[in-house]
């Protein structure tokens, strides 16, 4: 061979070890950073109440005298345009419907009861109060299992109601029964917010391992969906030693890698997506396009939190319509087309209006949006470990009309996944069909536990 | 084969190049009313607020919820900060008084027509003394979230003689159909192309064949609809932002990023270039676009029932729009360049009118594909 020939391999070996050394970069996992035990409150940390403290749902009469007021004077509402039902946003025509009912019918007194019916309990981490439910199963024949539940946003504590009762009962074929923690993230509800930024979904992994410990739980599960998904999935890798294994109504993906797979997924659609999956991922525009029908509200929350919280927080219809309109299309799509937003198909307005006075008689709405431009910024990313697998025993739920990763990039992030189930439903799944969701979590559990016998070192 | 293959790319690189042609644009029929019913006379129009709508308004600004504070060491770096908003509120409450500015809003002379079965609320100012000089008809428009309120100032100066001149202007100042004082449409298509239609049309009843036409923001991007639809009605086009968004523009824009000054002078460079960081400023800037393009009725619920939420959303704009280091400044910068007294006059029009919701819908009707479809802006 010529010497021009030879050069000719030698440079482009060269360049495509380059390419191969810089694309290798982006794929590689980025190093597990460090995270510091922020101070998040204004409180004194030397002298702070540790004690767990019981604490009971009861809001005062002025604020519901004063909700009671609002409603009977909303501004009227702006028709929606000739021909359209969900298409532009929640329908005023539905509205009124919700506001009569949560005028008329919905008693709140009545739902407070409903609420206290399982034990809550504040404590203090890092200076925050953190509120939290602690169910303990009655039955002591079982191995009782302690499950960490991390709801979202726009959820609360609310969405685990109908599970509670699943979980913490004795099924049939089972030898363990859950003793479940459910708390509400810092800066929604009953919980307290942070006084100084910077507390993203890495450091509200740090709280809740926190937590955890205080009271008293060395190893757990953990389950969540939404933005306890993305939390856990940041406590699952900032603290293995902690995590008995990881459910997740929300396994998505956001690396490098899984976006190129995706791409090379256009020229041949089955590559890494089972055949009867293709169209929740193909064709790629059509899928961000819709993606991008239903962001809106992630963009300004992650970005001017405080000017929307403003209003969202002074009118409760207008927190109404914005959080219940997530109800419609989140739970599916196709409830755009309905001029009821399909809800009454699913949910009791009674139920739906709980999650909303939990935002409403905290006026937690504008902390709790502040968690998205806390985690959706430069600072907060590049730590990257939402590009660290997840090494602990993991199980995905996946929701027909939720979010949606192929089976060929699970495992990039989840090496360790020991279940994976398919089911019709939604966003609010924990909500909307709590008798799978707690027999989906029994069975992956049931699976961890068996790896976790096995695998005793 | 080869040849065939060829071909067929040099023709798709074509079709994307091309200049679209020109659209039928129907004279759609945006109001609630029937044709027949519908009253074609123009009105003169007065600024005129209920004592209700005003009693409700400082009820809800004296019962405003608690506002949630800012974080340690934010001034409006999450958004309008909160310490900011209780300043503006509290002369909102105790200052300012709305039915003296009802007197100053009514300066001019207003009125309303029907277009389209729209009724249409404008300002229509002719010089007073043109002394033999060339009277020139001027559309101006406004933007979001704006109002006729943007140009009380201007339009003495465009109404008088000025000196070197031997021109002056009568000026037809509209507020745009949905917004403030114009009413909304009823059925949906409204975008920025058919609100081109809407405006030739009205000029077209004052009885105004050419004229000049002037806008800012989405009367910009109107403005500059209205040049390319109807050229033989316009005169000359000013716009205080001329935007340009097409592919050829996109591909210039990234390949000249290698070398900015062979496209700009050096000093105007940095309002270009690093595109990432120009990006990166859109996408920080971009939510509210983002929401009101795709969920206008639903953020138009809160904003309309609680003045205090209105007042932030929209002044958010006026400190990053108008300088956006002014972020950095707790107080916002406000008051280096408004006062309070003209910042609200502006809120007050999206509140008095309940018109915060269809004003918000411009941007649902203009970024979809049907309108993009028409390709008016290539």
């Amino acid at each position: 061979m010529g010497v021009v020939v030879k050069l000719f391999i030698v440079i482009i070996t060269v360049l495509i070890s380059w390419i191969g050394y810089k694309v290798n970069n982006i794929i590689k996992p980025p190093p597990l950073p460090r995270l510091e035990e922020t101070w998040w409150g204004n409180g004194d940390p030397w002298r702070t109440d540790k004690s767990i403290r019981p604490f009971r749902v009861n809001i005062s009469d002025k604020i519901l005298e004063d909700l009671n007021y609002r409603l009977d004077h909303a501004r009227p509402f702006t028709p929606p345009l000739e021909g359209i039902q969900q298409q532009y946003g929640m329908n005023t025509k539905l509205l009124k419907e919700i506001a009569d009912f949560w005028r008329n019918k919905y008693n709140w007194k009545e739902r407070e009861k409903f609420f206290n019916q399982y034990p809550h309990y504040l404590t203090s981490i890092q200076g925050l109060d953190i509120h939290f439910i602690h169910v303990k199963p009655k039955s002591i024949h079982h191995r009782v299992l302690p499950l960490l539940l991390l709801h979202g946003w726009p959820g609360s504590v609310r969405e685990f109601y109908e599970l509670i009762p699943l979980l913490t009962t004795p099924q049939k074929d089972r030898n363990f029964v859950f003793e479940v923690i459910i708390p509400s993230l810092p800066g929604y509800g009953f919980s307290q917010a942070a006084v100084r930024p910077g507390l993203g979904a890495a450091q509200m992994a740090v709280v809740f391992k926190n937590l955890m410990k205080r009271l008293g739980f060395e190893k757990y599960y953990i389950q969540g969906g939404d933005f306890g998904a993305i939390i856990l999935h940041h406590l699952a890798v900032l603290f293995p030693e902690v995590v008995l294994g990881f459910h997740s109504n929300m396994c998505a993906i956001y690396t490098p890698l899984s976006y190129m797979k995706t791409a090379l997924g256009i020229i041949y659609p089955t590559w890494f997506t089972r055949e009867d999956h293709t169209e929740r991922v193909y064709p790629v525009t059509k899928i961000l396009v819709d993606r991008l029908r239903e962001t809106g509200y992630l963009h300004i929350q992650a970005t001017k939190p405080d000017t929307i919280g403003v209003s969202l927080n002074d009118s409760p219809l207008g927190l109404a319509a914005y959080i219940l309109e997530k109800f419609t299309t989140g739970t599916n799509i196709s409830y755009q087309n309905h001029e009821d937003g399909g809800l009454k198909n699913v949910y009791d307005y009674s139920d739906l209006l709980d999650n909303v006075m939990l935002y409403w008689v905290t006026g937690s709405m504008p902390t709790a949006m502040r968690l998205y431009s806390e985690t959706f910024n430069l600072n907060h990313m590049s730590l990257g470990i939402t590009r660290i697998p997840i090494q602990v025993p993991s199980g995905c739920i996946r929701f027909s009309n939720d979010f949606y990763s192929s089976d060929g990039i699970l495992n990039e992030i989840y090496p360790n996944l020991l279940h994976l189930t398919d089911h019709e439903g939604g966003h609010f799944a924990a909500f909307q069909l709590p008798k799978v969701f707690a027999a989906d979590i029994f069975t992956a559990v049931g699976k961890f536990e068996e790896f976790n016998a096995n695998n005793k070192h | 084969a080869i040849v065939i293959i060829v071909l067929k790319v040099v023709d798709k690189f074509r079709q994307l190049f091309k200049i679209p042609p020109l659209p039928y644009l129907e004279d759609t029929w945006w109001g609630p009313r029937n044709k027949s019913e519908e009253d074609e006379s123009i009105k003169p129009f007065t600024i005129n607020v209920s004592d209700e709508i005003i009693n409700d308004l400082h009820q809800r600004l004296n019962n405003a919820r608690p506002f949630t504070p800012p974080l340690e060491g934010i001034q409006h770096q999450y958004g309008l900060n909160t310490k900011l908003l209780t300043e503006i509120v509290e002369f909102w409450r105790t200052k300012y008084n709305w039915r003296e500015r009802e007197i100053f809003l009514n300066k001019f002379p207003q009125f309303t027509i029907s277009v389209q079965g729209l009724r249409l609320h404008y300002i229509h100012v002719k010089p007073i003394d043109p002394d033999g000089l060339r009277v020139l008809p001027l559309l101006l428009l406004h933007g979001w979230p704006g109002s006729v309120r943007e140009f009380y100032e201007i339009l003495p100066f465009l109404t008088n003689p000025q000196p070197g001149y031997n021109f002056v202007f009568e000026v037809i100042a509209p507020s745009l159909p949905g917004y403030g004082f114009s009413e909304a449409a009823v059925r949906p298509g409204l975008g920025a192309v058919q609100m081109a239609v809407v405006f030739k049309n009205l000029m077209d009843k004052l009885g105004f064949k050419k004229y000049y036409i002037q806008g800012g923001d989405w009367g910009g991007v109107i403005v500059q609809n209205m040049a390319t639809i109807f050229p033989e009605q316009v005169l000359g086009l000013h716009s205080n932002m001329c935007f340009i968004r097409t592919l050829s523009s996109n591909i210039k824009l990234f390949l000249y990023s290698f070398w900015p000054t062979l496209l700009l002078p050096r000093e105007h460079a940095d309002k270009v270039y690093p595109l990432s960081s120009k990006f990166a400023n859109t996408i920080l800037e971009s939510g509210y676009l983002h929401l009101q393009a795709t969920k206008p009725d639903t953020v138009g619920v809160a904003l309309n029932d609680s003045p205090v939420g209105l007042a932030a959303y929209i002044l958010e704009k006026f400190i990053t729009w108008t300088n956006s280091d002014w972020k950095n400044l707790e107080d916002g910068g406000l008051m280096k360049k408004y006062t309070y007294t003209d910042l609200l006059d502006n809120v007050m029009i999206y509140w008095v009118t309940n018109s915060i919701t269809t004003s918000m819908r411009l941007y649902s009707e203009t970024f979809n594909k049907a309108q993009t479809a028409l390709g008016i802006t290539k």
